[in-house]
């Protein structure tokens, strides 16, 4: 991403933005964000939070601990800002699918239920 | 030419698209119980459908974004959350609806109970949903939506209207204890037509037919003309309903019954033929509302969708048709005849209209979306009467539904 100077977005515009990977496959939505205090003072934008409970974390506070118990962290994943070539509705990723932890649910869900279905292109 | 070949298609798809279980039932009762009386309803909802399929249409080509991924990406996960649950809600009760519409139709052509037919409608449904690719999807119940031509060949064959009848277009026969049932029955015409699934459905085609800025002509195209033709059919039955079971003081409560509005004019073939356009306009709308709401569900959460890939390509999407289906199949299965549960839908749909609507006015004036294709000021005044509208709708819908006992 070229970098003359660095570009100013809201965290709008990145909360709720589709991910795409570099192969073209969309693996999720971006449901949280982590930033990082430099030592200049700037608050800087780290990584991308992916994953039920941080959505739950930010739109439902109060059943966080329910989710936490429910989930144990097995659907969260996080994505380094360095990884988004591309920035807008749809984030650009630089690296394929199969790089990426998330997006697994669709693998999984297609090996352990649909396969049975005849006529799924298992 | 082969511009000409697709807007042809597209008014075809519309034409047959727009008849579904809901607007059966809300055309057929308000012509049994209220002559021409409901009419106006019925012009009312086709306006506004023509205005917002056209808005969305527009939207999608320009911004490359369905109507579900725009509410998500511009109003927050949690508003998107309102629309989402709305159209789980309605549309379960729908999808029930229409497969009931199937099931019945499957059962006047064979005689076999539409319990029976209830669970092959929902197998029917699911074939088509899982394999075909989009164009399938799209054309065949189009096509054979056409049937709902019949309806008008009916009423002309009929020889149309009495004067008595006509006169009930602007002045309506409703006497004291029927004013619920004919503001609920408007209500319910309002959303049976003005249907959500429908929106989220057109957008999520234009982004699987790939439109750009060069399909606008195609969607103006569709939208009037397609949704235009596709009233006939609504208006039609209502002048049935009017003209065959009005005198007759038959009130038409169960699809069934219906099939006496073409029975009368062309004997048992008109039956056979109600039959088939019941399943061909039921079967289409299945198959759009159990992919609004998978396309919904999929967008909204960023997952992969798309009816061209293979299931397994884009598991989660498909995973929810299937249990989708299975919800509707469960509810089928409490066993309310399909009218009523198409009306029952109707009202659902109605109450929850400005909710699902309201982000049409935010949308539509984003030009970061539509660049300089935001909507004009009259386009925003209609989407304000539209909001309007609903709002009104949405209030007196339940109200209405328990003062009538359900139409």
């Amino acid at each position: 991403m070229p970098r003359e100077k660095d570009d100013i977005f809201s965290i709008r515009d990145i909360i709720d933005s589709q991910l795409v990977t570099s192969d073209g496959r969309r693996i999720g939505r971006v449901a949280d964000i982590e930033v990082e205090w430099r030592d200049d003072g700037s608050l800087v934008l780290t990584s991308l939070v992916i994953g039920p409970q941080a959505l739950v974390r930010r739109t439902a506070r109060p059943i966080a601990m329910i989710a936490r118990f429910l989930l144990r962290n097995r659907f969260e994943h996080t994505i380094p800002i360095s990884d988004v070539t591309q920035f807008g509705p749809t984030l650009q990723l630089r690296r394929a699918a199969a790089d990426y932890d998330v997006g697994q649910a669709d693998r999984w869900i297609a090996r352990y239920i649909l396969r049975w279905i005849p006529g799924s292109g298992y | 030419m082969k511009k000409w070949l697709s807007i042809t298609l597209g008014i075809v798809t519309a034409t047959g698209g727009f008849l579904d279980a809901g607007t059966i039932a809300t055309a057929g009762e308000s012509g049994a119980k209220f002559g021409l009386g409901l009419v106006w309803a019925v012009l009312v909802s086709t306006i506004a459908v023509v205005l917002l399929v056209e808005m969305i249409g527009r939207f999608t080509a320009l911004s490359k974004k369905t109507y579900a991924e725009a509410i998500r990406e511009n109003l927050g996960f949690r508003f998107y959350l309102f629309p989402l649950i709305s159209e789980i809600i309605a549309e379960s009760i729908m999808l029930a609806a229409e497969l009931g519409g199937i099931a019945i139709a499957l059962s006047l052509i064979t005689g076999i109970s539409w319990h029976i037919m209830f669970p092959i409608a929902a197998i029917l449904v699911f074939v088509m949903a899982w394999r075909a690719p989009f164009d399938w999807i799209e054309n065949a119940p189009a096509l054979l939506g056409l049937l709902t031509l019949s309806f008008v060949v009916a009423v002309v064959a009929l020889g149309g209207p009495s004067r008595q009848l006509l006169s009930t277009l602007w002045l309506p026969h409703v006497q004291q204890g029927d004013v619920a049932d004919y503001l609920y029955l408007a209500a319910a015409t309002l959303g049976a037509t003005i249907s959500p699934y429908l929106l989220y459905f057109y957008s999520s085609g234009a982004r699987e037919e790939n439109w750009s800025g060069k399909s606008l002509l195609l969607n103006i195209v569709t939208a009037v003309a397609g949704m235009g033709f596709g009233s006939l059919g609504s208006l039609a039955l209502v002048f049935l309903g009017a003209i065959v079971l009005l005198p007759l003081h038959i009130q038409a409560t169960t699809l069934g019954e219906l099939g006496l509005v073409l029975a009368k004019p062309f004997g048992p073939v008109g039956a056979l033929i109600f039959a088939l356009t019941l399943f061909a306009t039921c079967f289409g709308a299945a198959l759009e509302v159990v992919l609004a709401v998978s396309y919904n569900i999929a967008q909204g959460f960023g997952w992969e969708w798309g009816e061209n890939k293979k299931p397994v390509e884009a598991a989660r999407f498909n995973l929810v048709i299937v249990l989708f289906l299975l919800i509707a199949v469960a509810i089928g299965l409490i066993g309310i005849d399909p009218l009523q549960l198409a009306l029952l839908g109707s009202t659902v749909i109605a109450l929850f209209l400005p909710i699902s609507l309201w982000p049409f006015l935010i949308l539509m004036n984003d030009s970061q979306y539509l660049g300089e294709k935001t909507n004009g000021r009259l386009a925003n005044i209609a989407i304000i009467c539209i909001l309007v509208i609903a709002f009104v709708v949405a209030i007196v819908s339940i109200p209405l539904e328990i003062l009538s006992g359900g139409g």
